[in-house]
């Protein structure tokens, strides 16, 4: 945009710190709370002063098994992301290079997927679960995100390659490179940061689920999502411990978007530019 | 091959002919099935875990089957989605979820188109200010509930207290009140998904064209001239490819309303997919749950055809395509 005076550049950044300022507090207020003593939190009137203290830490510590919590966290998101990409990047880089009429009508049938309502799907997977004996285990989590990721996965590399030129593969195939290798060595390298992407929404999605573990795991192979909602449910848990355990649960997610910026802002805006 | 021959140079046509081999050799049949089988697996896969769950749903809701007394399953037909028009507690779940949706996407709507217009501006402030806005989108949803209960609480809520305090709202909170709750869910997803509405925007901001920009600023438009002549009906597809991403996402709202009301009071708050899950896996209804879990999907592939059927309207009013 042309010039414009230093007056009104100025009230624009206001304008935008202050709305950043109001957007964060809560989120500010979820990591302080982590650190009040519990009488403190409990204070009418509700006050914003406190003494710092890691009570809440020693307290999550004692009502939850954190390390187990963690353990399934990073299996889900670790097993779901490894299958999504192993799943999806193949597939949309063969709907984006296919000269089939279908492969288009492919591409939208995994967006497709990716809109169904999870409750639709979950009902008769559970029983499918169930039957052969998965329920419980943190197996029965992974298959299913890695069924919605991996759509999400096609749909996002199906996108990515597509605006990529084809000409270094097919270049790197009349010179007599196998047709893995020309995937491998040429269009994966030239599509890292679309896959970088990929890798950070499929970390977010599978981390932050909730509805799916809920229902599929059991007491010793629930996630941290799960164990959130009963850190808030029970009277002598307080929220100073849903404090801390987002320190755990939700804190490393937002660092990674934040540091990871240029990739979420990739992914979240596929198909606008 | 034509040129070489009236120019009368010795025709080689070994070179033609080479070229013309190794033309279709880049889309050989052996390219075609490798391509296949990269696309195969997850085709396969999403068949096996996502389409048939799906069938299966579709044919679970035309029984009467409660896993807690399996041996009364019936076939009921039609009988399934004919209850949940009748129960006015699924009536009330329908028109919340609608008004949830068209209520919320269009807040964030304009308040995500403000917040976008503000952060136009290509800056380094901008850009770190725009990471910073998006961190309530990568906050757990189930935590946003719970962040959002905590502080609207009417006893020890940072918010709620002084609310009921100085007598607005309702004294029990505004979570627990009928009149209140779906307002205050709204604002929460207002609050969580906002940027992430700006931060689509503001991708089609940024590939708008400049020179139309700036010689319309030369001929001297005013700015509001600018914004409603030009950059409006230029994102016009952007603005429909964010609303089609916030409605699917709204439409299907669980993590939040399950966590704050539970789709109370009173089915106050109550949306289709709270309905669901409850009626599925806390009673094992499973047929009327497969009923609304259609119900649902139609809702939602009706409101993508219309929203893309506006799409290609506006699409091509503006480009002429």
């Amino acid at each position: 945009m042309a010039q414009v005076s230093g007056r009104q550049v100025f009230a624009e950044r206001t304008a935008v710190l202050l709305i950043t300022i109001v957007m964060l507090l809560p989120v500010v207020w979820l990591i302080t709370t982590a650190y009040k003593p519990s009488n403190q939190i409990f204070s009418i009137p509700p006050r914003l002063d406190f003494q710092p203290t890691l009570d809440q830490f020693r307290n999550i510590f004692g009502y939850f098994d954190v390390v187990s919590l963690l353990r399934s966290s990073v299996a889900i998101s670790l097993g779901t992301t490894v299958l999504s990409l192993l799943l999806g990047v193949p597939s949309g880089y063969a709907l984006a290079r296919s000269r089939s009429r279908y492969a288009t009508g492919f591409a939208y049938f995994f967006l497709a997927i990716r809109m169904v309502p999870a409750i639709a799907s979950l009902i008769p997977f559970y029983l499918m679960m169930r039957d052969i004996g998965l329920l419980g285990s943190w197996w029965a989590v992974v298959i299913i995100n890695t069924m919605l990721n991996c759509a999400f996965v096609t749909w996002m590399m199906f996108s990515y390659f597509r605006a990529l030129p084809r000409d270094m593969e097919e270049a790197a195939l009349t010179d007599g490179c196998t047709q893995l290798g020309a995937f491998f060595k040429v269009a994966v390298p030239a599509a890292r940061s679309g896959i970088i992407a990929c890798v950070l929404f499929c970390v977010m999605f599978s981390w932050n689920d909730f509805l799916y573990p809920m229902f599929l795991t059991t007491l010793d192979s629930k996630p941290l999502s799960v164990a959130l909602l009963t850190a808030y449910g029970t009277k002598d848990i307080t929220w100073g411990s849903l404090g801390a355990l987002a320190h755990f649960s939700t804190i490393p997610i937002v660092l990674m978007a934040l540091f990871l910026n240029r990739y979420f802002v990739q992914g979240a805006t596929n198909g606008v530019q | 091959m034509s040129q070489t021959s009236s120019t009368g140079v010795q025709p080689r046509t070994q070179t033609p002919r080479l070229a013309w081999l190794s033309r279709p050799r880049s889309f050989t049949d052996s390219r075609r099935f490798f391509l296949f089988f990269m696309a195969a697996p997850a085709v396969l896969y999403v068949l096996v875990v996502g389409v048939w769950p799906l069938a299966q749903g579709f044919w679970y809701s035309f029984f009467r089957y409660n896993l807690i007394r399996p041996q009364r399953t019936k076939f009921i037909g039609l009988d399934n989605y004919i209850a949940i028009f009748e129960d006015r507690g699924a009536r009330q779940a329908i028109v919340n979820t609608f008004q949830f949706t068209l209520t919320s996407v269009g807040l964030q709507l304009f308040f995500g188109f403000c917040l976008a217009l503000l952060l136009w501006r290509d800056s380094r402030f901008n850009r770190i200010a725009l990471a910073f806005l998006l961190i309530p989108a990568t906050i757990t949803p189930l935590v946003v509930g719970l962040i959002y209960k905590a502080l609207l609480g009417a006893d020890y809520g940072l918010i709620g207290y002084y609310l009921a305090n100085a007598g607005i709202g309702p004294r029990t909170g505004l979570l627990t009140d009928a009149g209140t709750a779906l307002w205050v869910l709204i604002l929460i997803d207002c609050w969580e998904w906002t940027p992430l509405m700006a931060l689509i925007l503001l991708a089609g901001l940024k590939s708008l064209p400049t020179d139309v920009l700036e010689a319309s600023r030369a001929d001297g438009a005013t700015a509001w001239q600018r914004f409603t002549l030009i950059v409006l009906p230029l994102m016009l597809p952007s603005i429909f490819l964010a609303l089609v991403l916030r409605t699917m996402d709204a439409f299907r709202v669980f993590d939040s309303v399950f966590v704050t009301t539970g789709g109370g009071p009173n089915d106050a708050t109550n949306t289709l997919m709270v309905l669901a899950v409850k009626e599925g896996l806390q009673f094992f209804n499973i047929g009327y749950a497969s009923a609304i879990g259609n119900i649902t999907i139609l809702f939602i592939a009706c409101m993508a055809a219309v929203l893309l059927l506006v799409v290609r309207r506006a699409d091509v009013r503006i480009n002429g395509k």
